[in-house]
């Protein structure tokens, strides 16, 4: 039997021709060989190292520190390094993540104690599926001609574990915070799927092999209204600022999440940084043109994952500067934001795309 | 759509008895009856400072606040009763450390009032520019509340940057960073040497530069204007009817200052204006206070250009051209002041201070000190100006107004 799961990982292995050697001599030996070929089945390398959830861990680690230190760096001040100086406290994040995981995780009386609990867990369930259907060259989890579609349809399903932890928190600035992030659903969603429907009209599918072949001009020079209003759904979305309304913390004291401690804390707390990092990757597919770049032979399969990551790693890296720039909008004034103005712009995108959509045709 | 009644059994939660609020119950079973909400902003909450709001909100907007303050009640009244005078002078600093020389000016002058003691020239410059960098360090230093209150972090690091700054001179001047009880009966403490003062006269410069990068992050940011611009209007009348002081009340358009309606110290002989603004919202406040710091740098440097050669302390204090230093207990320990009342008004930062001194005539402790201090005078206007607006928009209305709690609570 152990031979048919051994095949069933070889039939679909990555070709990286500089580590073709080594897999070859760790094949011969008798469990090692089932390790390794699990690793480098293409399904199990997409979902769990890149862009799965190795990558998603890493991107946590270096994007709380980089947005710190850029923080810090505008504001005139040196920001994290003690904690390890030689690399100017690059792992402050992974020290606060300790210092959360053995920290008491308190529930109060008034919550409803199961879901409390799970819901920050079950969380994670919205933000994984996704990462099967984005692919990465010849690495992916499942393929399917609808991937931009599927990916669009998680994403939205996020907030709906946000305003569940707000409801199972059961206090009065979680209750406000679900309901601004009820509100905010409403504003930013729409836009949201209108701009990337008009990038799939531009690229006539919503298959992602297809979309990145298609880019030969990239996705921000073919309709930079719908690159606009995805960047703003984005800011909308992750609540960062200056959109930062359902956690805001001078206000409502981080709204959903107030009654969280301890690592459940922590989970509740990467949940905007993980859906950020999703949104990022289907921008990335959508406007700069996914995994294409410089080919390098010697990798492989290997390099169009990396591009993929480095490319949405700088991405995000330029998004958060926003922080150190913006003040929070009030929820009212956010939300005329996106049912006006932005709303506009995402129908106008849509014709354009219809435009470029028949002229590349 | 009509709004009905409807009697329906409601208990309003335990915690609203154990909690110790001071509203009677039958307020709490009525918003709970109407279809409002009561949210407890405070004491432990990260935009309330040290007090408690009690919000009642119809939806998202606030229909009425009630103040709980008293959280940081310290009396300093009623210590001051215990206290030789001089000793009250680093109690009397200690309920707005930031603005501690107006504090500290305002009730030195009680006692000089007391004693007709004629301060020299050249104590009365210093005494100046110690009070207008200590009115430039709380300006800064409720500015970046308001910042942060917004969410908007940098604007928090700016101006304690600038800070620093004000910090330093004052620690070249007096030796301290802000509470530095410098302004003592008839004078001040020690003569400021020339090459400090001209280390004031340049950090003043730098200050000035350093605001304009603020301007540009802070004060013009689209997203700052859009959540302060009328925002907790307060007009004229309403300003005057809620006793608002100092920068507030300028802010709805009212030109009064008592620096300038009662000088005291030198603000007479030198030239500045008062900020006034008509529109008396959040921004309106908040410039107005940003322009004030323009016009005190403005006062320093005038200050220290003018600033005369002599005496610090009175002859009426110590005689023969002595120091104060080493012979500060055998004049000060036995002050006693000749019965009767004797009041200053003091413009400090956040507005009008009331010190109040009542001498028996015989012993060397007061027998009562009063302190009105601005925060208490303008927590009406603040309340009032609350209602009608949105919950998001009570952190910009507290910001906009710089309200510190341990200045009100004393």
């Amino acid at each position: 039997m152990l031979e048919e799961i051994l095949e069933i990982f070889r039939s679909n292995m990555m070709d990286i021709p500089i580590l073709k050697p080594i897999i070859l001599k760790l094949e011969g030996v008798p469990v090692l060989n089932l390790i390794v070929s699990l690793i480098f089945w293409r399904p199990f390398f997409a979902v769990i190292i890149i862009p799965g959830l190795i990558s998603l861990v890493l991107y946590l680690l270096y994007i709380v520190w980089f947005e710190r230190k850029l923080t810090a760096r505008v504001q005139w001040r040196v920001g994290p390094l003690e904690v390890s100086r030689p690399i100017r406290g690059a792992i402050q994040a992974l020290a606060d993540g300790l210092r959360y995981f053995f920290q008491e995780a308190i529930v109060h009386v008034d919550a409803h104690r199961p879901y409390f609990i799970q819901l920050p867990i079950l969380a994670f369930i919205p933000v994984l599926l996704p990462i099967l259907f984005i692919p990465a060259g010849a690495v992916v989890g499942i393929r399917t001609p609808y991937s931009v579609q599927l990916i669009v349809a998680f994403i939205a399903l996020i907030p709906l574990t946000i305003i569940a932890i707000g409801w199972a928190s059961n206090s009065r600035f979680a209750y406000i915070g679900s309901v601004r992030e009820a509100f905010m659903y409403f504003g930013y969603e729409i836009p949201l799927i209108i701009s990337v429907m008009a990038m799939i009209l531009v690229y006539g599918t919503g298959d992602a092999y297809a979309i990145v072949k298609k880019q030969s001009i990239l996705g921000i020079f073919l309709n930079p209204i719908a690159f606009l209003v995805y960047i703003v759904s984005m800011l909308m979305a992750t609540s960062r600022l200056p959109f930062e309304i359902p956690e805001a913390d001078q206000e409502i004291a981080f709204g959903p999440f107030v009654e969280y401690s301890g690592i459940l804390f922590g989970l509740v707390m990467v949940i905007a940084y993980e859906k950020l990092y999703l949104m990022a990757l289907l921008f990335v597919i959508l406007f700069l043109g996914g995994w294409s770049g410089p080919v390098i032979p010697t990798l492989g399969d290997l390099l169009p994952p990396i591009w993929l990551f480095v490319k949405t790693v700088v991405v995000i890296s330029i998004l958060v500067i926003v922080r150190s720039i913006y003040a929070r909008y009030r929820l009212d004034q956010a939300l005329r934001i996106g049912w006006t103005s932005l709303l506009g712009a995402s129908v106008l995108s849509l014709i354009l795309g219809i435009i470029v959509g028949v002229w590349l045709g | 759509m009509d709004e009905y009644r409807v009697d329906v059994p409601v208990k309003p939660p335990q915690e609203f008895r154990s909690y110790f609020i001071p509203v009677p119950p039958e307020f709490v079973e009525d918003v709970y009856r109407s279809d409002d909400y009561l949210v407890l902003v405070g004491p432990q909450h990260p935009g309330s400072g040290h007090m408690r709001l009690i919000v009642r909100v119809k939806g998202d907007i606030i229909q009425e606040v009630l103040p709980d303050p008293g959280y940081v009640h310290r009396g300093v009244e009623k210590i001051a009763e215990n206290r030789l005078y001089i000793q009250n002078i680093p109690l009397v600093e200690r309920p707005s450390i930031m603005d501690a020389a107006n504090f500290n000016l305002g009730y030195v002058r009680a006692i000089e009032d007391a004693l007709d003691i004629e301060v020299p020239e050249r104590a009365k410059y210093l005494r100046t520019i110690l009070a207008e960098l200590c009115r430039i360090g709380t300006h800064l230093y409720d500015a970046a509340i308001l910042a942060v209150f917004m969410g908007h972090t940098t604007g928090f690091m700016y101006p304690f940057g600038i800070r620093e700054i004000v910090c330093e001179c004052l620690v070249r001047m007096t030796g301290a960073r802000f509470t530095s009880s410098f302004i003592i009966p008839g004078g001040v403490r020690r003569d400021v040497d020339e090459k400090t003062l001209r280390y004031v006269y340049y950090a003043t410069l730098a200050i000035a530069n350093r605001l304009k990068s603020f301007e540009r992050i802070f004060i013009n940011n689209p997203t700052v204007i859009a959540r302060l611009k009328d925002v907790g209007v307060l007009t004229r009348s309403e300003a005057i009817k809620f006793g608002l002081v100092g920068p507030f009340l300028r802010a709805s358009g009212v030109e009064y200052d008592v620096r300038s309606v009662e000088p005291y110290e030198v603000y007479d002989e030198l030239t500045w204006d008062i900020p006034v603004s008509d529109d008396g919202d959040g921004y309106a406040r908040f410039l107005v206070r940003v322009n004030e710091i323009n016009q005190s740098l403005s006062i320093i440097r005038q200050c220290i250009t003018r600033i005369p050669d002599g005496r610090v302390i009175s002859e009426q204090i110590i005689e023969n051209g002595k120091e104060i230093r080493g012979n500060f207990f055998d004049v000060y320990s036995d002050l006693v002041l000749p019965p009767g009342e004797y009041t200053t008004v003091t413009e400090a930062a956040r507005g009008l201070v009331l010190f109040s001194l009542i001498s028996d005539g015989e012993s060397n402790v007061p027998y009562r000190l009063r302190v009105v201090t601005p925060g208490w005078l303008y927590l009406r206007g603040f309340m009032e100006s609350l209602k009608g607006e949105r919950l998001a928009d009570l952190q910009a209305i507290y910001g906009s107004f710089g309200y510190f709690p341990p200045e009100a609570d004393r």
